[in-house]
């Protein structure tokens, strides 16, 4: 079954271009270079070689178009009458001949002057030839322009062609123009034709598909017609026109009972009457359209008698299909397909009948009795007059009743939403379905953020339970403690109680501490007192411990601030560990060495911290100040990170070079620079 | 599936994009450039090609744009001076003119040795016999060499028949043979395809004539009853004498200018 798709044909080339694709084409595949004192043969070779495939591809491209293009005769009559009256046949088959003759032109020129190649006895006299051959069948070539301009054109009007497949079931739609045809078919099925108050909207066949009892069918709108004499029709009207021909289709006639269209009903019969020809042997069906604005009970009686005369016609139709005469509902029939009532009747109507008269058809020809041999439907037969009903348990039927009843009941969120004024308006209490204790709770504001910290991370839902277990531990330590209390059977006086109790706070207290000091110190390396950064033990705490031990502490310090770091490189002085004499004051010191240039310690315990850190103090070891603070830049950099990172660093800048002159000198300015 | 004119109707529907036209402006704009660029970088064979279109463009553009600037506009007018007029100081004198004056016998005796006939080409380059035959080897050593064969286009007549091969010294091949030749008319400009009726005369020899070799610059006999001729007697002229302009065996075709 050939299928008439005309989108796949091959675009035609206009006549420049098609010459320029194929000199091209032979220039690139054939060999390029030759040469003066190759033998003689090789060279006749080379140059026929050209020849022969420049025709070879001349031949090859139009003999595509030509077989491309269908003939007119060999297809169906339905699509060579729409091509002859959209095209003219004559115009086409002219063309296409044209093409004919310069192929056969073209392979009579090659053949011409590979025979007198052979007679070439030097290069140029060769190379005088083929240029001479290629320039001919060019000009041939050039010659049909026009010719392949015109089918260029026609390939892209055929390309918007509707694929009607005129062997299957199909609806063709007529009637004047502006009577709702295209509103029609816009509804029965998904083609999407433009609909325009004025005539002649449609200007050529369009085609939707639509199903019915599991078929599909065909359903084709064509443009209006006109009631005029055939000869005066115009292309547009003779495209429906040849549908009406050639198509096998059940016909709806389309009849504007309300005027609108600026067509009166006697027009409209006229045009029916003057084409009924052409609705032999085609079920037809008398469609009155747009009865919202006028019923048919309200027309005229004239128009009323010119409608029952149509449907007389259109009844005899059905007659000549063996039909039923008096099954006239489905011979005229009313819709409007504004307000969509009716559509769907017409459509069944016209399919049903279509149907019908097809399957009617296929019993009547010969070729059915093959396969209703081959198969027969049993119908089993009735053993008795009883009848049995489908059986249903009651029990079923109330379930099923039952949830349908329930399905209704629940009101849905969305029911609700619709109630309330809509998506915009009414927005959906999350919070309604919450389960607390106490369902006052619902509405609360929970805070989410406090003192700078996530509420939620420090919610437990076991909070309550983990504040028992603790109490419970602290009871048991506080019933410790107060069994305590009794030691070795005396009891104690309050002091001595109060006493006590300090006692063991302060050693549970270390004890805490201890242990925390345990944990860390596996995960983190202690450090020891004297490097202290956290400035703990300083000699103010010792002086506060021992105040609260009721003790002095004047001396303590005085001793531990003697002993000090910042006073070590003090040589001269007079040690002050017999004595607590001279606590304060300083002996008198050699402190004006021009070498070593100490820091004059006029106060050394109140400025034992803040000396600047390029300062040279006594035991490091520099000789002055500017090379401690060279040390510790150097000491600074060492320690910076290596830069692992694999980019580039300080040390990896290159200066490329960027014009390099190998590659720019040298005669050629255009070219591939790898080399010159 | 898109049908009828569905392109037209989209944009009825729906309109052009948003930034449709100014893309199409853009891309109009941006053409320019391309081509440039193209006419820069184009190698070879293309490059050729497209420079030669590019020169016929402009050629076209320069002589538009000149239609277009030229203005009905006021010039200055040099007053042209007559021949023979004279200024005042040398109104008194005659003025003599000297020419080449040539009598007319020197005209009548040149004219008879160029020949009798005016043809469009008077001169043709020599053709050496080495270049016209070729020498076959003939004989059961190969030995002998007394044939030829001619590598140029040749005439024969309709009713010619070959000597026999044994005979024969110039061998004429069936492929180099012409009948037609395509026949301009000098004053029509136009071309016609016409029988040859014979080789009149073959500039570079007698035995070419005879031979009825067709090279450039041979007056050959064609048929015009085509053309449609008429004595003023009233008798219909059908042959006429005709020059070959090309080399036949380079063309693969004889062209000739009829001669008037």
């Amino acid at each position: 079954m050939v299928q008439y798709n005309f989108k796949k044909m091959t675009v035609v080339p206009c006549g420049k271009d098609f010459i320029d694709i194929i000199l091209s084409r032979t220039q690139r595949q054939t060999p390029t270079v030759v040469h003066k004192g190759y033998a003689i043969n090789r060279l006749r070779q080379f140059y026929m070689r050209k020849v022969k495939y420049t025709q070879t591809n001349f031949h090859e491209k139009l003999s595509t178009i030509i077989d491309e293009f269908p003939r007119l005769d060999d297809i169906h009559p339905f699509y060579g009458d729409l091509l002859h009256v959209l095209y003219n046949k004559d115009h086409y088959k002219l063309a296409l001949g044209q093409i004919n003759t310069a192929r056969n032109l073209v392979s009579k020129i090659a053949k011409d002057y590979v025979k007198l190649l052979k007679y070439g006895d030097s290069l140029y006299r060769c190379k005088s030839l083929k240029v001479a051959a290629l320039g001919r069948m060019c000009t041939v070539i050039k010659r049909i322009g026009p010719s392949l301009a015109y089918l260029e054109q026609i390939r892209q009007h055929m390309a918007r062609l509707p694929s009607i497949d005129p062997n299957t079931r199909t609806i063709l739609i007529c009637g004047y123009p502006n009577v709702g045809k295209s509103s029609f078919i816009n509804k029965i099925t998904r083609a999407d034709v433009d609909v325009q108050p004025y005539a002649f909207t449609t200007k050529s066949l369009f085609v939707g598909h639509t199903d019915y009892k599991y078929l599909r069918y065909q359903v084709i709108d064509t443009p209006g017609i006109l009631d005029r004499p055939f000869e005066d029709r115009n292309i547009i009207e003779m495209c429906s026109i040849t549908a009406l021909a050639h198509l096998r289709a059940a016909v709806l006639f389309f009849l504007d009972i309300s005027g609108s269209c600026g067509y009166s009903i006697a027009q409209q019969a006229a045009l029916f009457h003057s084409i009924k020809s052409l609705f032999m042997n085609k079920p037809l069906i008398i469609v009155c359209n747009k009865t919202d604005l006028q019923p048919l009970e309200g027309i005229s009686e004239e128009d009323m008698k010119l409608v029952t005369e149509m449907k007389a016609e259109a009844m005899k139709t059905v007659i000549g299909q063996g039909g039923e005469a008096t099954n006239d509902d489905g011979v005229l029939l009313t819709m409007s397909t504004l307000t969509e009532e009716g559509v769907i009747s017409v459509k069944n109507a016209a399919c049903e009948r279509l149907l019908n008269q097809r399957v009617e058809l296929k019993m009547k020809s010969k070729k059915i009795n093959d396969c209703l041999n081959r198969f027969h439907v049993a119908m089993p037969k009735p053993r008795d007059q009883k009848e049995r009903p489908p059986c249903i348990p009651h029990a079923v039927l109330e379930a099923k009743a039952k949830q349908a009843a329930e399905k209704k009941k629940r009101t849905t969120e969305k029911d609700l939403e619709n109630e309330n004024g809509g998506a915009g308006v009414y927005s959906a209490s999350l919070k309604k379905n919450y389960i607390l204790a106490n369902d006052e709770w619902k509405e609360d504001i929970m805070p989410e953020i406090l003192d700078g910290h996530n509420v939620f991370d420090f919610v437990d839902p076991d909070i309550l339970n983990r504040l028992e277990e603790l109490d419970r531990e602290e009871g048991y330590t506080q019933a410790e403690e107060t069994d305590d209390f009794e030691m070795d059977g005396m009891e104690l006086t309050p002091e001595e109680q109060k006493a006590l109790a300090e006692i063991r706070q302060k050693k549970s207290l270390l004890i805490q501490q201890h242990r925390i000091k345990k944990s860390t110190a596996e995960s983190r390396p202690t450090v020891p007192r004297k490097f202290d950064k956290d400035r703990e033990f300083t000699s103010k705490r010792m002086g506060r411990q021992l105040s609260a031990l009721g003790i002095d502490p004047a001396m303590a310090i005085n001793r531990a601030r003697s002993r000090s770091v910042s006073r070590r490189g003090r040589k001269r002085e007079r040690s002050l560990d017999k004595g607590d004499t001279d606590g304060a004051g300083v002996v008198d010191m050699d402190v004006d060495t021009p070498k070593k240039k100490l820091h004059v310690m006029s106060r050394p315990h109140s400025r034992s911290r803040s000396r600047p850190p390029t300062d040279v103090v006594p035991g490091e070891g520099f000789k002055d100040s500017s090379q401690k603070s060279k040390a510790l830049d150097k000491a600074r950099k060492s320690v910076k990170n290596r830069n692992k990172n694999a980019r580039r660093g300080e040390a990896d800048r290159v200066i490329p070079n960027l014009k390099p002159k190998h590659l720019f000198s040298g005669k050629r300015s255009n070219g591939k620079t790898q080399r010159r | 599936m898109p049908q009828g004119d569905y392109i037209e109707l989209h944009r009825k529907r729906y309109g052009y994009r948003p930034d449709h036209f100014e893309r199409k402006r853009k891309k109009e704009a941006r053409l320019v450039h391309k081509r440039s660029e193209i006419a820069q970088k184009a190698l070879g064979i293309k490059g050729k090609m497209f420079a030669k279109k590019r020169y016929a463009e402009k050629a076209l553009m320069k002589k538009t744009l000149a239609m277009h600037e030229e203005s009905s506009t006021r010039h200055k007018v040099d007053d042209d001076v007559h021949e023979g007029a004279v200024p005042t100081y040398l109104l008194d004198r005659d003025n003599t003119t000297r020419a080449k004056t040539l009598s007319n016998s020197i005209k009548q005796k040149r004219k008879e040795r160029a020949g009798r006939w005016e043809v469009p080409l008077p001169k043709v380059r020599p053709v050496a016999e080495d270049e016209m035959f070729k020498v076959l080897r003939t004989g059961k050593r190969k030995t002998k060499q007394w044939k030829r064969m001619i590598t140029k286009a040749t005439f024969v007549g309709p009713g010619f028949t070959r000597k026999p091969p044994k005979y024969e010294r110039f061998i004429r091949p069936s492929g180099l043979r012409f009948t037609k030749a395509h026949v301009t008319h000098p004053e029509l400009k136009c071309t016609f395809n016409l029988e040859i009726i014979g080789v009149k005369k073959n500039p570079n020899g007698q035995m070419y004539t005879s031979l009825g070799v067709l090279t450039k610059g041979t007056i050959i006999e064609v048929n015009v009853s085509e053309l449609g001729l008429v004595t003023p007697n009233g008798k219909v002229v059908w042959g006429k004498y005709a020059q070959v302009t090309n080399n036949p065996e380079n063309d693969g075709c004889v062209n000739a200018v009829l001669l008037v």
